[in-house]
């Protein structure tokens, strides 16, 4: 096994504290964009961006609220997402062990 | 992504080209103990500063109350005392409990809410309408201002947390809550005074317990670097 085996979505730096951070989260529940942002120290484009890559995957959902200033983003990971990461920590586990 | 297009979207994206496996599990573990971390409704500390003021609040109604004959309750400075405590642990308890779910939203935080508020109702209703109904048949100030007070929130609250821990299957928090029943059994036959003693040592052990198990589920993480 190598590291091309690991789910190219999820194996970016940004994109793992992402959706480890949302793991951590009970099933259902969502995070504002602002307090994900704030418990990841990234710039704003920088997270939409894996944010974006993310959803384009299935891996999370995004629903917004309100409208101007007061539009409130929140964000969830999907059970496909979950799943995703399950299977790429036990990827990883295995190379690890390989190594 | 909706509502977010007025964001600057000229990132500087990282990718995973180069990210060493070993790299990637210590960054995974890293991210995952901070995030229970945040979202943690219980912090060792809070739990650990809890216990200390249960021991000394239930130990100032024991040491008041020990070797009156006939049992009068304890003095308005200890009442006085353990409301102040009661009074700081909530504040302390709803600032903790607001950082933590600050930008979480979903059913898990209205069933906590909810949670929350049927070990409320169980305790701020439960002792004292037995109180109120044992003083008005005329039970003696023993029972009324002694036994009952000291086990009878034990018992109440503690049935109320073993449902909801069983109904979540949360084992340190069932653990935890039949420690408190037990201990609110005991407390109801060692006597007026005995009974606050039994309580406080029952619920210290209880509340330490918890925070033991606690921080070690949390502690396991997936796979270590």
């Amino acid at each position: 096994m190598t590291a091309d085996s690991l789910d190219p979505v999820i194996h970016a730096p940004a994109r793992l504290r992402i959706v480890a951070t949302l793991a951590a989260l009970p099933d259902g529940a969502s995070l504002s964009f602002t307090r994900l942002q704030d418990m990841l120290e990234l710039t704003p484009g920088n997270l939409i961006t894996h944010l974006r890559k993310l959803e384009d995957a299935g891996y999370l959902t995004s629903e917004t609220s309100g409208n101007g200033r007061a539009s409130r983003t929140s964000i969830a990971l999907t059970r496909q997402g979950r799943a995703a990461l399950d299977t790429y920590t036990n990827a990883l586990r295995d190379l690890l062990d390989g190594l | 992504m909706p509502g977010t297009h007025d964001i600057d979207q000229t990132p500087k994206a990282d990718d995973g080209d180069g990210l060493d496996p070993r790299e990637a599990a210590r960054l995974l573990a890293q991210t995952e103990r901070e995030a229970r971390r945040e979202f943690n409704l219980t912090p060792p500390w809070i739990a650990t500063a809890m216990a200390a003021v249960i021991l000394v609040a239930y130990g100032a109604l024991w040491l008041s109350t020990r070797g009156q004959h006939p049992y009068q309750g304890p003095s308005l400075g200890v009442v006085g005392l353990v409301y102040a405590a009661v009074a700081v642990s909530i504040a302390v308890s709803v600032k903790v409990y607001r950082r933590a779910t600050a930008g979480v939203s979903g059913p898990s935080v209205r069933q906590q809410q909810a949670e929350g508020v049927a070990i409320v109702v169980s305790f701020v209703l439960g002792s004292p309408v037995l109180q109120g109904a044992l003083k008005h048949y005329g039970a003696s100030d023993a029972i009324v201002y002694g036994v009952i007070p000291a086990a009878a929130p034990l018992i109440i609250v503690g049935t109320t947390t073993l449902g909801i821990a069983a109904s979540k299957a949360d084992w340190p928090q069932f653990g935890a809550a039949l420690a408190v029943v037990i201990a609110g059994v005991v407390a109801a036959f060692v006597g007026p005074s005995g009974a606050w003693l039994a309580a406080g040592i029952g619920l210290f052990i209880a509340v330490l317990g918890y925070a033991a198990a606690d921080a070690l589920r949390r502690r396991r993480v997936p796979l270590r670097a």
